[in-house]
């Protein structure tokens, strides 16, 4: 490019920048490519990769929590294409539009058109509806986060498949906002995808525009953090509760020393009182192997068993490893969930040396002797080796 | 040199040459042997002591007259007892011989236990005493 052709452009662009109108603020544009970010992770997370990834949904969930619950606080006292009270119609407003579009006599909003921030408010209350969702869930089933202590599984489990289903419309929401934006883009003949980059819109004549309020950042700023860190203060205290339902003790030691001699010792909430009484039972004929303990030890554990067995934990193990193979009643590995479970897993992985065998449960779960076997500790191993 | 002298220097090395042969039974070990030793003669008037190299061979033996999985001793404490076996399922079991761990065959009680379990699940059948001591003094001799 030469200095000539520079010299003829520079008018044409200042033109072009007084004709601009600034429409999205700084922190609206981050917010909403943020938690672009935050829902896609959080959706890929939750609904494509397998529950390992369970560490970065929460992460990802939690992020787009935050970024709602600043949003809100922008929404109160952010300028005015920001504002909540600038944008946020009944269903009166909606309708005209709509039917100014089917006329063709729509008129061009600046901010979000009726349509858009209806989505807009629908794609918000999405999020914390789904933050609110997840924490349930994720108290009850994985008996972690702040309502750990007072969430039962089986209400965890309901309040799943309500997050679940939320997900969905989420991800369709998501779809009809793209629609929306590309159908808007094209009827006002706008890019308004790069204007949710730069946050510039043409300035034409008969805009609707939004009303020219001046933002309060500092305010905004104090409430959110102190928000912020009320929240993070409240969930990181409710999350220190003991969870509804969850072992406390650690093993027993001479169950542990006892049965883990030979095989990991198995925590007791992992299988029906039945399945013990039977185990104990006949400990000569053990899975093939002959384990007979002297009476007084073996009635011991057994006792152990029994007041520790599977009905007497809350927590997603015990429930699901409760259902057996009544063809197979004593094998863990043979449970219905075990197996679901597990389909993803090479037989070439439980063949390799550092696992061994389908019942070696540490060799992948950092966590059994608390019972819990929470899928953020699961680490399969490495280039298992045959 | 004076006979004496040379009968006591020979007896003196013999005694040395059998504490290295035996240098690893511990006093632990010697009280389950000679449990082992004291019922076997009561047993067996005949009974003529136990052997490493029996032990040996009933270590390295596949009986397969018991569980499929485990037919010999081996199968899970690998060929050479001084290394760290692993049972089918994937638990660490630290080296058989004394050796590489000082406190095995020092508890009767642990002893017999394992006895019981482990002959049943490799042979289908329980070991002898004979058996036993030779484990043992095999185990020892590492």
């Amino acid at each position: 490019m030469n200095i000539a052709e520079v010299r003829i452009e520079q008018p044409a662009a200042r033109a072009d920048v007084q004709a601009d109108a600034k429409v999205w603020d700084i922190p609206l544009r981050i917010f909403h490519w943020s938690l672009v970010a935050a829902v896609a992770a959080a959706l890929v997370t939750g609904l494509v990769l397998p529950p390992t990834w369970i560490t970065l949904h929460l992460i990802a969930g939690t992020t787009a929590a935050a970024l709602v619950a600043v949003r809100v606080v922008w929404g109160l006292w952010g300028p005015g294409a920001a504002r909540f009270a600038s944008f946020v119609h009944g269903p009166r407003t909606l309708l005209i539009h709509c039917r100014e579009l089917a006329d063709g006599t729509a008129r061009r909003h600046l901010g979000h058109n009726p349509l858009g921030s209806a989505m807009i408010v629908a794609l918000l209350v999405a999020v914390v509806l789904l933050a609110l969702t997840g924490v349930v869930a994720q108290g009850g089933v994985l008996k972690m986060g702040p309502l750990a202590f007072m969430t039962t599984y089986d209400a965890g489990w309901t309040v799943r498949q309500v997050h679940k289903l939320i997900a969905y419309i989420l991800l369709g929401s998501v779809a009809l906002h793209i629609a929306g934006v590309l159908f808007e883009s094209r009827r006002s003949r706008e890019n308004l995808i790069r204007a949710m980059f730069d946050g510039r819109k043409a300035a034409r004549p008969g805009d609707i525009a939004p009303p020219p309020i001046v933002a309060r950042p500092v305010l905004s700023a104090v409430v959110a953090t102190l928000l912020l860190l009320a929240g993070a203060g409240t969930v990181d205290a409710l999350a220190r509760l003991p969870g509804l339902g969850v072992p406390r003790a650690p093993l027993d030691p001479v169950y542990a020393d006892e049965c883990g001699a030979c095989h990991i010792p198995f925590h007791p909430s992992l299988a029906p009182a039945a399945a013990w009484t039977a185990i104990m039972a006949d400990l000569s004929h053990h899975f093939g192997d002959n384990a007979e303990l002297d009476a007084a030890t073996a009635e011991r554990l057994r006792k152990y068993l029994l007041a520790n067995s599977a009905e007497h934990y809350d927590t997603l193990a015990a429930h699901r490893l409760r259902q057996i193979d009544p063809a197979d009643p004593l094998r863990i590995t043979a449970t219905p969930f075990w197996q679901r479970a597990h389909r993803r897993i090479p037989a070439s992985v439980f063949a390799s040396k550092q696992v061994v065998a389908r019942s070696n449960c540490s060799a992948c779960h950092q966590d059994t002797a608390s019972g819990l076997f929470e899928p953020s500790a699961i680490q399969i191993p490495e280039n298992a080796e045959p | 040199m004076k006979p004496i002298i040379r009968f006591a220097a020979a007896a003196c090395l013999a005694a040395g040459l059998t504490f290295t042969a035996q240098a690893a039974v511990g006093p632990g070990q010697q009280v389950v042997l000679d449990h082992f030793a004291q019922l076997a003669k009561q047993a067996n008037p005949s009974f003529g002591g136990f052997s490493a190299a029996r032990g040996k061979a009933f270590f390295l033996a596949r009986e397969a007259t018991g569980n499929a999985d485990t037919p010999s001793c081996s199968t899970c404490h690998t060929a050479d007892p001084r290394n760290e076996g692993q049972t089918t399922v994937g638990k660490a079991i630290a080296p058989m011989a004394v050796s590489r761990t000082p406190n095995r065959f020092t508890d009767l009680g642990k002893v017999e236990k394992w006895f019981l379990r482990n002959c049943d699940t490799v042979i289908g059948r329980q070991c002898t005493l004979q058996e036993k001591g030779d484990f043992i003094t095999f185990m020892s001799s590492l």
